[in-house]
């Protein structure tokens, strides 16, 4: 018996030069792994960070987003609680973001400085004022208070953000 | 890493003199379905073995070679695993050994580093390094979210899936702690798409006034369109060989006195404060008052640790006292006109926190104490991510062979790709260049190479 040709075409976008529209409907299990911990805690309002408790190493900084192992000793270190207040580091409106992005375009992009942590945790402002992909608000040096996607949560680190104390 | 052991600052050296003896260039266009990637591979290499002067003819030279390395930097956007196979095969080069590189935006540097590590090994004595990248299968609002899949997936894609905004948080806190004004940020801008107008292979040209740069459309603040690279396609292709090998095909090789390479974190956030690394033109007093005022930490959010590693290495492997003096030209990575003042930092051009000054000065522009992007840069000519650390070099090499005009003066180049010699061109060529260097840089400066090139 003959085998059918296929029936689902390429479409064309261009006879000449010829170009096909290639189309892409597939997902990702993506694994957090040991940072699933992280995302479960911002479901309860915790922002969860790492410290290295090995007596021998020299570095003792927090770390968020966490890590599970020490970057200095390898070894596990300890979940602890983030302060959940801070300041600005620095700032951007994103006025033309990629194609995933699912917040609005203008949405304020912030660097987070938090005491005791020795990273700037980069998130977003979820209150801004002026019209819609208006003026920027945010200020370097602004102090913000952290706010949890609880209700309906998109399980990735959106889930944070920050408002003006 | 934060402190370094003895191991750590190992100066690198070649167990042999490594050279660079041809290069080759497509034009660089946004959209390219004339050709496919295979097409272009052909096109840059072609122009290497056979516009070049080379004293043999491409079957000779063919069979010169040992070893070819392949520079693409993402898979998703050519749509093709193990691309550097079907490449390979298209060139000819089967059944010789070969590799493909890839860290990101310095792709095209580490590329040819591993060329020059083979070479400089004994391992080969003539190897093609060629690179490409095909940024038009897709929009360019879904080309920006693969680029952004070069941040940190977990903890940082998501927050605008947009390089520009990862770097538009880096320029926000360098121009609040070093007071940088907006308009010295868009005369990079300026410079870089004017020299692109010079060249038959740019993809972006235009003479822009400083008011076009800062009233144009915003990416996200504070940069501008015209502040950001392009996308592009498009491919180069740089010839490395050993001392005996580079004589036999040219009289004017190029020695590659220099390349290395350096590191930092994926996350801007995640780069821990330590002692400022410093180059061998600058002391501790160089630094006596750069803790004051905002400036709390180093490298912190506005300085690459990758740029300053890898210009340590390779200023010290070259015997490079002073950049400022000992180059006479440099092509940096401008894929942003604000990573650019940092890299001016980053490389020792100005002590950090004083980088605005390389471009107020004039030393960047033509005729100036450094000329900096003749090419165009990223900004004006092209960012075929995969090509373009090869591209710096290629054009380096042919500023130190005296051969620029060759390549960008003659009308019928531009012809070529379908264009006019501007009546108002002019000359890059720089008189006397000597020595040259060039950045090639990945992410928020994730990866970094410096080269280093001079008359042999
Ligand atoms: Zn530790």
């Amino acid at each position: 018996m003959a085998i059918d040709w296929p029936t689902t075409p390429l479409d064309v976008i261009n006879r000449d030069p010829l170009v096909v529209r290639n189309p892409k409907t597939w997902s990702h299990h993506h694994s957090y792994g040991g940072w699933g911990k992280f995302f479960l805690g911002l479901r309860e309002r915790k922002i969860l960070a790492t410290r290295c408790t090995n007596a021998a190493c020299a570095e003792k900084r927090m770390w968020l987003p966490p890590r599970c192992q020490c970057p200095d000793c390898w070894r596990d270190m300890e979940w602890v609680e983030a302060p959940r207040e801070g300041r600005i580091f620095t700032w951007s409106v994103v006025k033309y973001p990629g194609e995933l992005f699912k917040l609005p375009a203008g949405t304020p992009l912030i660097s987070v400085e938090l005491d005791g942590v020795c990273t700037k945790l980069m998130s977003w402002l979820k209150q801004a004022d002026g019209d819609a992909g208006g003026s920027p608000t945010p200020k370097i040096g602004l102090r913000v208070r952290a706010v949890f996607n609880t209700d309906r949560p998109t399980n990735t680190i959106l889930d944070l953000a920050w408002v003006p104390l | 890493m934060i402190r370094f052991g003895p191991g750590n600052l190992r100066i690198p050296r070649f167990e042999r003199p490594v050279y660079i003896v041809a290069g080759g260039l497509t034009d660089y266009r946004k959209r390219y379905p004339e050709k496919n990637t295979c097409q272009l591979c052909v096109e840059a290499l072609r122009m290497a073995v056979e516009e070049n002067d080379l004293k043999v003819e491409p079957e000779v030279f063919r069979r010169m070679v040992n070893w070819c390395v392949y520079s693409q930097f993402a898979d998703h956007f050519g749509d093709q695993l193990l691309a550097a196979a079907k490449v390979h095969d298209y060139l000819g080069f089967d059944p010789l050994g070969n590799i493909e590189v890839k860290t990101g935006g310095a792709t095209g540097g580490s590329a040819v580093l591993a060329a020059a590590q083979a070479v400089a090994s004994g391992y080969a004595s003539c190897v093609p390094v060629i690179g490409w990248e095909r940024m038009d299968e897709v929009s360019t609002k879904v080309g920006n979210s693969y680029i952004a899949s070069a941040a940190c997936k977990d903890f940082e894609s998501e927050l605008g899936w947009m390089y520009a905004s990862y770097y538009a948080l880096m320029a926000q806190r360098y121009q609040f702690e070093n007071n940088v004004p907006r308009e010295t940020l868009a005369r990079i801008a300026c410079k870089n798409h004017d020299y692109a107008r010079y060249s038959p292979y740019s993809q972006n040209p235009g003479q822009y006034t400083i008011d076009d740069i800062l009233n144009n459309e915003i990416v996200s603040h504070p940069l501008s369109y015209l502040e950001c690279c392009v996308m592009s396609v498009g491919a180069a292709v740089l010839i490395v060989a050993d001392e005996e090998t580079a004589f036999k095909l040219t009289d004017h090789p190029v020695r590659l006195s220099a390349i290395c390479g350096g590191t930092h974190t994926l996350r801007t956030a995640d780069r821990r404060h330590m002692p400022i690394l410093l180059l061998p033109h600058e002391s501790q007093e160089t630094y006596r008052h750069y803790f004051e005022g905002e400036r709390r930490d180093w490298p912190g959010f506005s300085s690459f640790l990758a740029s300053r590693m890898a210009a340590y290495l390779a200023y010290n492997m070259a015997g490079i006292k002073n950049p400022l003096d000992d180059f006479d030209l440099l092509e940096t990575h401008d894929a942003f006109t604000i990573s650019d003042v940092q890299t001016y930092e980053d490389i020792g051009l100005r002590p950090y926190g004083k980088g605005r000054e390389f471009i107020e000065s004039g030393d960047a522009y033509f005729e100036g104490r450094l000329p900096t992007n003749l090419s165009g840069g990223l900004i004006g000519t092209m960012h075929a991510v995969g090509a373009t650390g090869i591209f710096q070099l290629v054009e380096i090499l042919w500023q130190i062979q005296n051969q620029w005009d060759k390549f960008h003066a003659d009308p019928k180049r531009w012809e070529r790709y379908g264009k006019t010699k501007p009546a108002d061109f002019r000359s890059l060529q720089v008189k006397n260049a000597r020595r040259g260097c060039a950045i090639s840089h990945a992410g928020t400066g994730s990866h970094v190479t410096c080269a280093i090139m001079e008359k042999a």
